[in-house]
Order: structure tokens, then sequence, then C-alpha cells
């Protein structure tokens, strides 16, 4: 029954399960500029606005799932006191995925799209990257429920390689060059909203390129890109602005790198028959 | 049973509400800088890429062993430097301090509007500060003066280095006395291309000016980074400093963007035999809060929009508010003096830091995020005279378990112990009796406080989270592999 062990095993529940932990937390523990309604009105707006969609015939139901990971991927990272900007963003976003397409592949990554569109477009939103704070449980807790989503997905090189590199390179300039010591480069590193970003929002299946050592190269690529915005230019929000310029490039990867284009059963079945 | 239960909540409830919604309370006291030691305050007003930065010292020695050391992006020009009028801080602080309001319950037994009048405690505040720069005395080579200039009672110097040996040895060699382990500080913004504004005392100027405190000094400067360079102020000190930073921008709040930002609990009922003892409840406060967030939070204290044109601007509030003329010399250059017109929002941001907790210099960002804040605890006097009448009765128990209530509240915002006050809930005036009941205590804290209510849980909570976000994808597969596909 193939059919079965495909649903059985799509990532995508697990990818709600720990993004739900995240915004649970958030909330509650550390404090967060956001509240029950307004997660609860990005996640409608998401959800009605990938029905649409459905209905429209372009997608089937089960896609749904990824609009709820857009939806909680909104609610992490965008804060507005608008709720009117948060809806925009979610209807962006999924009708990005929709609207801006190449070669049978949405080209933003939407929660990213939504984002970058609000915070230019009405500059009433805004990311708060210091969210997370510090404290020892978060990145590793982060990073534990990120390679295990990443595994399911097959793109724990993507999110590794991004954090690798910039780490090298945060280690280079601060450390090395700069002479700071060892812990302000692990105090950059370790921020929760980086390592979400790096391990739930960069590594979208759709949006990374097909060819795994493809990926590896864009992926080291984001990284150059959202060191060189936020240390020449002193952008906080650099890993947006450089996933933003990044992923229209992924058709260029793909044509020169080919591979299978990623579906969500697909991976699951090979799991599935590898255990 | 279950409708006692009921009528029990409902009258907490309605305890937890101000009676006199009508009024929004009699402003009693405020809790200023000035409680803190150890402490620095700033004024820095962000427009664009155009920065100014207001610095003032509590320096308490011999005005000839004062000096400071500050990096900054550029070369200063002379106009670009001001030495300011302590008041200007006097008034920021005053405007922006934790507050607390009283309200006074009405006889339930009369039928009148009775209130008295609250009389205006008003702490006077003394501004006192240090700020992050090492105090110093000692040679020099590979350094340049970039420009020199004598300002009113300061001798300013404005320094390039090429390596921190160099700037250590020309500021020894200047009377300044460098910490031991300043070199490793200096050497990264040396690396990273930053220049140093050195500042000393003009002893003769300042004996003419014959003041008791060190002016402040203002900076203004062009630059993307919108920073403030705490590191070098740890240089010299191992223990916790405090800054409170007075932030004026265009569009909204100011937050951290490499620490969490948080607000400082706000809008508590509190016994009113704090009255007189806000400041110091205050300082414990603050205490307590810094470390329930994991000591490496910045905390918000106000949060308003002070625009010329804005109608309220605090609720209540505690001093007058900033002139436009104070705006104005802090660096607000954005407003129109004749219509009053631009728009200027105030964030108070209270950071308690040391070396292990934050590695890094503060850096900010500029949010649209205009939600108003303020910390402000209550005060609820009971009402006087008789209460032989049913309602009267009733108003008795409901007091008696707001005070309660009242008490739990002070012990968890700043650690006073509820025991020491027994007289308090039996609606006596809450004089301390220190209880030596450790099992009374003990069996209280059995029950964490982040769970009996109040307090953030511990961050351990994330992985618990995460496992039963696993837990609930494997037991939703299995149910529905089993009711509901099993037929496919």
């Amino acid at each position: 029954m193939p059919a079965e062990k495909h649903i059985q095993t799509d990532a995508r529940f697990y990818q709600i399960a720990f993004q739900s932990a995240f915004l649970v937390f958030g909330t509650w523990v550390l404090g967060w500029q956001t509240e029950i309604l307004r997660i609860a009105v990005v996640l409608t707006a998401c959800l009605a606005t990938q029905a649409v969609f459905v209905f429209m015939g372009k997608q089937q139901w089960h896609s749904l799932r990824s609009a709820f990971i857009t939806g909680l991927g909104l609610s992490l990272l965008l804060r507005s006191t608008h709720i009117w900007v948060l809806v925009l963003a979610a209807v962006l976003a999924i009708g990005s995925k929709f609207i801006i397409r190449y070669n049978g592949k949405h080209i933003f990554n939407p929660a990213n799209f939504g984002i970058a569109a609000v915070v230019l477009i009405t500059g009433k939103a805004w990311i708060s990257p210091g969210q997370w704070g510090s404290d020892v449980y978060y990145p590793i807790s982060i990073l534990i429920a990120g390679i295990i989503v990443l595994y399911k997905v097959q793109r724990t090189e993507t999110g590794l390689v991004f954090l690798a590199t910039l780490f090298l390179l945060e280690f280079g300039r601060r450390y090395v060059f700069l002479g700071w010591p060892f812990d302000l480069v692990i105090h950059r590193l370790s921020s929760g909203s980086l390592l979400v970003y790096a391990l739930f929002m960069i590594t979208d299946p759709m949006t990374t390129p097909n060819h795994r050592g493809a990926r590896a190269i864009w992926a080291a690529v984001l990284a150059i890109t959202t060191f060189i915005l936020s240390w020449r230019f002193q952008i906080y929000e650099a890993p947006i602005w450089a996933l933003l310029l990044i992923t229209p490039f992924t058709p260029l990867f793909d044509a020169f790198f080919k591979a299978e284009k990623f579906n969500w059963f697909q991976y699951s079945t090979t799991h599935t028959k590898a255990i | 049973m279950k409708k006692y239960i009921v009528i029990l909540a409902l009258s907490v409830l309605f305890l937890q509400t101000p009676k006199l919604v009508a009024f929004c309370g009699f402003y009693v006291a405020q809790a200023g800088a000035q409680i803190f030691n150890n402490k620095s305050e700033v004024i820095i007003v962000r427009d664009g890429e155009r920065q100014t930065v207001t610095m003032l010292n509590d320096f308490k020695g011999e005005l000839k062993q004062f000096a400071m050391v500050i990096p900054v992006p550029v070369v200063l020009k002379r106009s670009d430097i001001r030495v300011m009028e302590q008041s200007l801080f006097g008034s920021f602080d005053q405007y922006s301090a934790p507050r607390l309001v009283e309200y006074f319950d009405e006889n339930p037994c009369y039928d009148y509007e009775a209130r008295e009048d609250a009389s205006l405690v008003r702490t006077n505040v003394a501004i006192v500060q240090k700020a992050g720069g090492i105090s110093v005395r000692g040679n020099r080579d590979k350094v340049n003066i970039e420009a020199q200039y004598s300002i009113e009672e300061y001798e300013i110097t404005i320094l390039s280095a090429k390596e921190s040996g160099g700037l250590e040895a020309w500021l020894k060699a200047n009377g300044y006395s460098v910490p031991e382990n300043a070199k490793e500080v200096l050497e990264p913004y040396i690396k990273d291309k930053m220049k140093f504004f050195a500042v000393k005392v003009n002893l003769e100027k300042a004996k003419k000016l014959n003041r008791e405190f060190l002016r402040p000094i203002q900076i203004a400067f062009n630059t993307p980074k919108f920073m403030l360079p705490i590191r070098l102020g740890m240089a010299n000190s191992t223990g916790d400093q405090d800054l409170v930073i007075y932030a004026f921008t265009k569009t909204g709040r100011v937050e951290a963007a490499n620490y969490r930002t948080v607000e400082m609990p706000t809008a508590k009922r509190i016994p009113t035999f704090l009255r007189g003892e806000y400041a110091n409840f205050y300082k414990d406060m603050f205490s307590v809060e810094y470390a329930h967030q994991g000591k490496n939070a910045v905390f918000v204290e106000y949060a308003w929009n002070v625009s010329p044109n804005w109608g309220v601007k605090c609720d209540p509030c505690v001093g007058n508010p900033p002139i436009v003329q104070d705006l104005i010399n802090a660096g607000v250059s954005w407003i129109d003096q004749q219509n009053y017109t631009g728009n200027v929002f105030f964030t108070r941001l209270h950071v308690r830091y040391n070396r292990s907790q934050f590695p890094e210099d503060l850096t900010f960002i500029e949010t649209p995020n205009t939600n108003t804040y303020q910390v402000r605890q209550i005060l609820t006097h009971p009402a006087t005279g008789n209460f032989e009448c049913k309602e009267g009765v009733q108003y008795l128990s409901d007091l008696r378990t707001r005070r309660r209530l009242e008490l739990e509240e002070m012990q968890a915002l700043a650690g006073w112990k509820a025991s020491d006050y027994p007289l308090y809930t039996e609606l006596g005036k809450g004089d301390k009796i220190p209880s030596n009941e450790q099992e009374q205590e003990q069996q209280r804290n059995w029950i964490p406080l982040w769970i009996s209510g109040g307090h953030r849980p511990p961050g351990w909570m994330l992985p618990i989270l995460l496992i039963l976000g696993i837990g609930a994808v494997v037991a939703f597969q299995k149910i529905r592999d089993k009711w509901f596909l099993s037929d496919l």
C-alpha cells in the first residue's frame, strides 16, 4: 500500500509540530510581541488563500499542510501592530507560489516573500532578530528539531552548509581578524531566529535546487550574501533579503545540475523502503 | 458548592479590575534611574543614519582623575560635540520612570463618591551616573591625533591607531590609567577602523564653572551602525553595570537586535504599605525580573509617542512631558518648532550587563512598533467608615482576599516575603514583622512560581514541547492509520 506509507511519513507533520512548539514557547515563555489571535488570523489567511487555489484546481488538498507551515513561519518571524499587514503578508506569501513560477516550480520561498514584501511595501512590519535571546537550551533544541525535519526531507546538507559557511565567515572576521573573544562568535551564531531561518525556512524543498551538490553550493552562496549584507551594509534582516535575492537563481542551478524535482511523497517512499 | 466557587471567582475578578475606572489613578511615586548604583545613562536620537548620543557621568572622584574613552565610527568635527546641561537627563528620566499610582475604594455602605485627595509625594531626582569609559593614567606611538578640541570644561582628543599597543601607550603617556586587559578590547575597534573619542577635564575651566557634577557630553555623527559600545566599559569592571537608554526615533520603538527585548511587569496591584517605598521596591523588582529573564535581556520601561502635537503621553504622567526644547537639545532635529509638527517616539530601555552575559556590543533596530507601554504599579486604599450593611460585610471579606493577592504579587515581583506582613491581610497597616515560618514558606515554594502564576517558565520547556510535538505526530499517524486508513 504505497499510498498509505506516503502520507504516513510526510515530513510536513513534523515541521508543523516543531514550528508550533516554537511559537507556543515564544509566546508563553519569551514574551514575543504576538498573541493567539494574530497567529490564528495569519494561519487562517494562509489556509484560505491556498484553498482558493486548490478550488481553482491548481493544487491538491494536501498542499494545505504547506500553507499551514508558511503561516507558522510568518508568525514566528514577522511582527506588526496592524493585523491587516499580517493578512497581506499571508496572502502575498501564498499567492506568490501560484503566480511567480518557472518551469513548474515556484520561485520565491513563500514566507520569505511575504515578509520581504510587507516590510518593503507597508513599512509597518518588522522582524525581531533578538527575540530568542540566548540560552543554552534554545540553539541545541532548534538544531536537533531542524535536523530531524531536514533528514526527512533530505535537505540536511542545505541547512548545515549554510550554517557552517556563515560560521566560518563570522569566525574569520570577528575572531581571527578583529580579535573579539570566541564567545562573541558563538553568541552571534546561536541566535534562535537565525537557526529557525536556516533549518526551517531556507530548506523548503520547493525553492532549493533539486540536485544535492547544487544545494550545497546554493546554501554557501546564500551564507556569503547574508554575511556581506549584514557586515558591509549593516542590514539586520540580512538573511531575509539574501534569500529573496538568491531564490530566483534556483532554476539556473536546476538547469546546470539535473535531478528529479522534489515530491513530498516520493522521498518518503524511498525512506520507508530503505528502512 | 459549584455555585459558591463561581461567586468567589467572580468577586476575585471584580477585585482585579480597578473600581474607579473613570480615574486612571493618582500618581504617587516613581523609581527614577538614580536608585541604581554603577549606572550610566545615555540619550540616543536616531534619524536615518544620523545618530546623536548624549552621555552623562556620575564620576565622584577628583576631577583631574576623570577620563573617558569611547569608540566612534568617524572623526568628529568640533560642531558635532556639545556640552549639555544635566537637567536634560532629569527631565527624560522623571518623565519615563516606573510609576506607582493609587486608587481609593468607595465605602459600599454609603451612597456617595468618596475620594480622598492624594497628596503627591514626589521623589526628588538627583541624577547620578557612571559612563562606560575607562578611567585612567601613563606613553605613545603609532597613534594619530585626528583632532583636538577644548570645549567648555572638557579637553577632547580624537585618536586613530594602527594597533592597540600604541594606543594604550599614548593613553598612559597622557595621564589615562588603562586597565590591564584594555588592549584586547581596544584591538577589535582599531581593526574595525573605529576612532577613539578621549575626554579629560580642563581643571581651570571646571573650577570657574564650580559645578558639583560633570556635565553630559553630546556627540553626533553619521553611521549605518545603530549600536552602543559597551565592551570597553567592561574592561575595568567585573560586576554588573546598569545602563538606562532614552531613545528617540521618528517611527517607533527601539529594540535590541542581538539581545532579547522584554517589557517589565506592569499594572500589578501591590500592597498599600509600599507607598513610601516604591523606589526600593522597584530596585528589587528589577533584580528579580532580570534574573527571571535569564540575566541577558534588555528591558523596556517606557514607550510612547511624545510628538509635540500628540495628546496623552502617559497615564498618569510622572513628570512634565519633555518640552520641545529638551527634545531639540537631545538631537531631535526634525521637529518644526513653529508648528509643533514631527513625529517623535520615545523608548526607555534598561540593561544590566556584565562580561559573561553580554559578549557583544549592543546593536539596535528602529521598529515601526508604536504600541505604548509604561511600568505602572497600582495601590488601592480601602474605604473608611463603618461597614454595617450587607454589602459592607461582603466588602471586608473581599478586601482580605484582595490584600492576600497583593502580598503574593509583592513576593512574586520583588521577592519581599509576604509572611513578613501578617497584619496586612487582617486589615492592619502592614507593619513588617519578620517571620521565621520556614515551614510555611517551604509549603508555598513546593509548586514552582512559574506554574502558580506570574513568572516565566524555564528554558527547558522548549525541548519538552518539541518532544511533545513528536509524540503528537506519531500518535496522530497511528490513530489515523488504524481507524481511518485501514480500509484502503
